[in-house]
């Protein structure tokens, strides 16, 4: 039984009971139900969903219906009559004939529904893990910020032998342009001696430039450009050596110069960091 | 041969040793031996007893203490006692399939097919069974077999209704009919030795029935009423709903009460249309069991059923179309019902297929239960277990309706309201069992439950005829209960595992639901139960 929920529980104590009774098709009204004596006409032609409408397709030959404030107001039907909707519109092609067994194209059907089921899952998955990256990137460094943190230096200004220092990310940079005799002497030096062994071609890209950051490994001092017994750096703090290729050679710093990252774009520029 | 003096304080029949496993059983069986047999027939096997004092007086006392059933029986003069005197003491369940009767076949000249199971009862039932039903049937005249089915026993041109009544009641047998989506049948249920007349009046009620316009107007608030009462025995309506929803669009979604609309407008043309296109000899069995011979029920079909026809008008013979089935639900909420009343279904097995038998094994090992069950939590079904202990359900089935070329195999229970979402999961849940973890022990126990039903429901001569006249039908000839026997032996669980899966693993299942289903799950919710991630 279907029910169309009429309810106005709260307000019964103050409501009359009253019950209307629709005319059925083949018997006539019956007044001993409807306590005012009104007889309601039934069309039957009209085509909405009311309850006279409805009250002709009732198996009852009689009312079948029911209207009242403070019960329900229902409208009985036999389950036979119950139509099941055409849903053609919305059914796949292998299912429209109903003379034709479905289980033929179920394993296709179901096929087709798990693959893009799983290929939309696939790129559900991608487009969220690219979402969220992009939204936790946002909070690493930004491009001004990383900017800073490379240099460019124009490596003609440097004259052969001279050494030029570079503020980067708050410490000097030393670049020097060696000379070969100094390349030759630094590539010969035997690692047995060096106290941090590190061969010359290990710490430049090109034998011309060396570029190192200019902090003693000792204590943080800048050392000093063409000094030393080295032929390189020597910091004053407290005499570390250090050679043409950034080695320490003599002294108490425990480590060679650190050779930053760079890259030469080009010949004559170089990227640091 | 050793004496044995046993004093025994307390008599327990249980099982502690070896010796006493052998001993206690064989006593067990031997009990009955003793106290049934010996009271009737002294000089019959008494089982591994040996008397030490044979006396007149001894036996008697046996006897006396012998149990309350067998004293009983033999007041009543039982069948069962009857059959001992016969000298043996039991039947076993293979001497019950080998030793029925073989059912005869014979083919009239139209097709019609006479089909016969003698079993030496006094009394007989005879029908015919007819290929048609509410499937053959369109929406116009959807519910004439039904209309028709009422009508049947209104008179005959040889008998009007009150000499039709008068006859029947004199022999004192019953005549009814049932409707069914393929199959009809008028049968009779009479003393063997009315057969004849029973068999005449059956012709005539199928061959020359008025059909008067009066008694059909009559008869059309007869089943409007029906149709009316129908609505109370919410099992049909949830049944009828399913196939409704499952088989949408087809034929076989169609109620066999029909519409009302239809119940008020077929008219007398339409019925005999509706008999002169199905009710054909090739289409028809004529069955009977009981104290019946089959050269007598020949003689009898070849002079009545001889004119039945087998032509069809225009050659349009009726060919059944397959039916396609929707996965797919419907719901009829009304929350002023008591209880809910839910099926859910997938497409399963045709009459004739051989995955039957593995599907009737797989749903007897989910079983039924009843509130009123006895066993609570020592059930067997593990789903009955759940629902008396969880309290999950007031009443469930596993069903399985097979029709020539498509089935249901189901589960319908009956819950209140706020047990519905858990008796599906767990009713599901026993599906996926079927079709991954089902055991060798299920399985045993299935097939001696399933065996020992197919037995017990051949328990007279009319669930006998009826079973002949529905065989024919889908099979063709009549399949012994050894050879439904030979073919659930063969049940593995693999197969039950491998054709659980085939049927219901992964499938879209049709549901439906009457009363209070609020909380009946979505039907994706439904569907996604139907696999296991696990697996």
């Amino acid at each position: 039984m279907m029910s169309l929920a009429a309810r106005s529980g709260a307000f019964s104590p103050y409501l009359q009971a009253t019950n209307y009774a629709v005319a059925g098709p083949l018997k006539a009204l019956i007044p001993g139900v409807v306590v005012k004596g009104e007889k309601v006409l039934v069309d039957t032609k009209k085509p909405f969903l009311t309850r006279e409408s409805l009250n002709g397709q009732s198996p009852k030959t009689g009312p079948a219906v029911s209207v009242s404030i403070n019960a329900k107001a229902a409208v009985r039907f036999a389950h036979t009559d119950i139509k099941v909707p055409d849903f053609s519109d919305y059914r796949r092609p292998e299912l429209l004939d109903p003379n034709k067994s479905s289980q033929e194209s179920s394993e296709s059907r179901k096929t087709f529904s798990y693959l893009v089921t799983g290929a939309t899952a696939v790129v559900g998955v991608y487009t969220a893990k690219t979402v969220a990256t992009q939204f936790i990137s946002s909070m690493s460094a930004s491009a001004d910020v990383l900017a800073m943190s490379k240099i460019e230096v124009k490596l003609g200004e440097i004259p052969e032998g001279k050494n030029m220092t570079f503020k980067w990310r708050g410490k000097p940079l030393f670049i020097r342009h060696r000379t070969e005799k100094e390349i030759a002497t630094e590539e010969a030096v035997d690692m047995a001696v060096l106290r941090d062994p590190q061969h010359d071609k290990d710490r430049v890209a090109k034998p011309k430039w060396i570029i190192v950051i200019g902090v003693c490994t000792h204590l943080g001092c800048v050392p000093i450009a063409n000094a030393g017994d080295y032929g390189g750096y020597y910091c004053p703090c407290h005499g570390s050596h250090y050679d043409a290729s950034g080695r320490i050679r003599k002294g108490p710093a425990p480590l060679n110069l650190e050779v930053p990252y760079y890259e030469f774009p080009d010949e004559d520029t170089v990227i640091v960091g | 041969m050793p004496w044995l003096i046993e004093i025994n304080a307390s008599p327990t029949m249980g099982t502690s040793t070896a010796v006493t496993t052998r001993l206690c059983a064989a006593v067990q069986g031997d009990t009955p031996w003793v106290d049934l047999d010996l009271w009737l027939d002294r000089g019959v096997h008494n089982g591994g007893f040996q008397l030490i004092y044979k006396q007149e007086k001894m036996a008697a006392s046996v006897c006396r203490v012998g149990s309350t059933v067998g004293r009983a029986l033999a007041k009543a003069r039982s069948p069962i006692l009857l059959s001992l005197r016969r000298g043996q003491a039991t039947v076993t369940y293979a001497q019950s399939l080998l030793g029925a009767p073989e059912t005869r076949l014979t083919a009239l000249d139209n097709g019609l097919r006479i089909a016969s199971e003698e079993t030496g009862h006094g009394t007989c039932t005879v029908g015919l069974w007819i290929s048609c039903g509410s499937r053959y049937e369109t929406e116009k005249n959807n519910g004439a077999g039904f209309f028709l089915e009422h009508m049947a026993f209104k008179g005959t041109k040889k008998h009007p209704q009150m000499a039709l009544e008068h006859q029947v009641e004199s022999m004192g047998a019953h005549l009814s009919a049932y409707t069914s989506r393929e199959h009809t049948a008028y049968y009779m249920k009479t003393l063997a030795k009315d057969l004849p007349k029973a068999v005449a009046l059956l012709s005539e009620v199928l061959q020359s029935n008025v059909l008067s316009e009066a008694d059909i107007e009559q008869q059309r608030s007869v089943v409007l009423k029906e149709l009316e009462e129908v609505e109370g025995s919410l099992q049909d309506v949830c049944l009828d709903l399913l196939h409704a929803t499952a088989f949408q669009g087809t034929p076989l979604g169609h109620s066999v009460l029909g519409p009302s609309q239809n119940a008020r407008t077929l008219s007398r043309q339409d019925l005999v249309d509706f008999i002169s296109s199905h009710y054909k000899a090739p289409r028809m069995v004529l069955a009977a069991a009981g104290g019946v011979t089959h050269e007598e029920l020949v003689g009898l079909a070849k002079q009545h059923f001889s004119g039945v026809s087998f032509e069809y008008e225009d050659d349009a013979v009726p060919v059944l179309s397959p039916c396609r089935f929707s996965g797919s639900e419907i719901r009829m909420r009304d929350d002023d019902m008591p209880l809910a009343h839910i099926a859910i279904a997938v497409e399963g097995a045709s009459a004739a297929s051989p995955d039957i038998v593995p599907l009737m094994v797989a749903n007897s090992i989910i079983g039924s239960y009843d509130i009123t069950f006895g066993g609570g939590k020592h059930l067997s079904s593990r789903l009955a277990r759940l629902a008396s202990e969880e309290s999950l359900c007031h009443s469930f089935q596993a069903f399985h309706s097979s029709y020539s070329d498509t089935g249901l195999l189901g589960i319908y229970f009956v819950t209140d309201k706020h047990h519905i979402d858990d008796m599906m999961h767990w009713s599901q849940n026993a599906w996926m069992n079927l079709c991954t973890t089902v055991t060798e022990s299920d399985i045993a126990r299935a097939k001696n439950a399933l065996k020992a039903s197919l037995v017990g429901q051949l328990n007279g001569t009319t669930p006998i005829c009826d079973d002949i006249g529905r065989h024919v039908l889908n099979y063709g000839r009549r399949i012994p209960l050894a050879e439904w026997d030979a073919r659930i032996n063969a049940v593995t669980p693999k197969m039950v595992r491998d054709i659980c899966s085939k049927y219901i693993y992964d499938k879209c299942p049709a549901v439906s639901a009457v009363g209070p289903i609020e909380q009946l799950p979505d039907y994706n919710r439904m569907r996604s139960a139907m696999y296991w991630l696990r697996f």
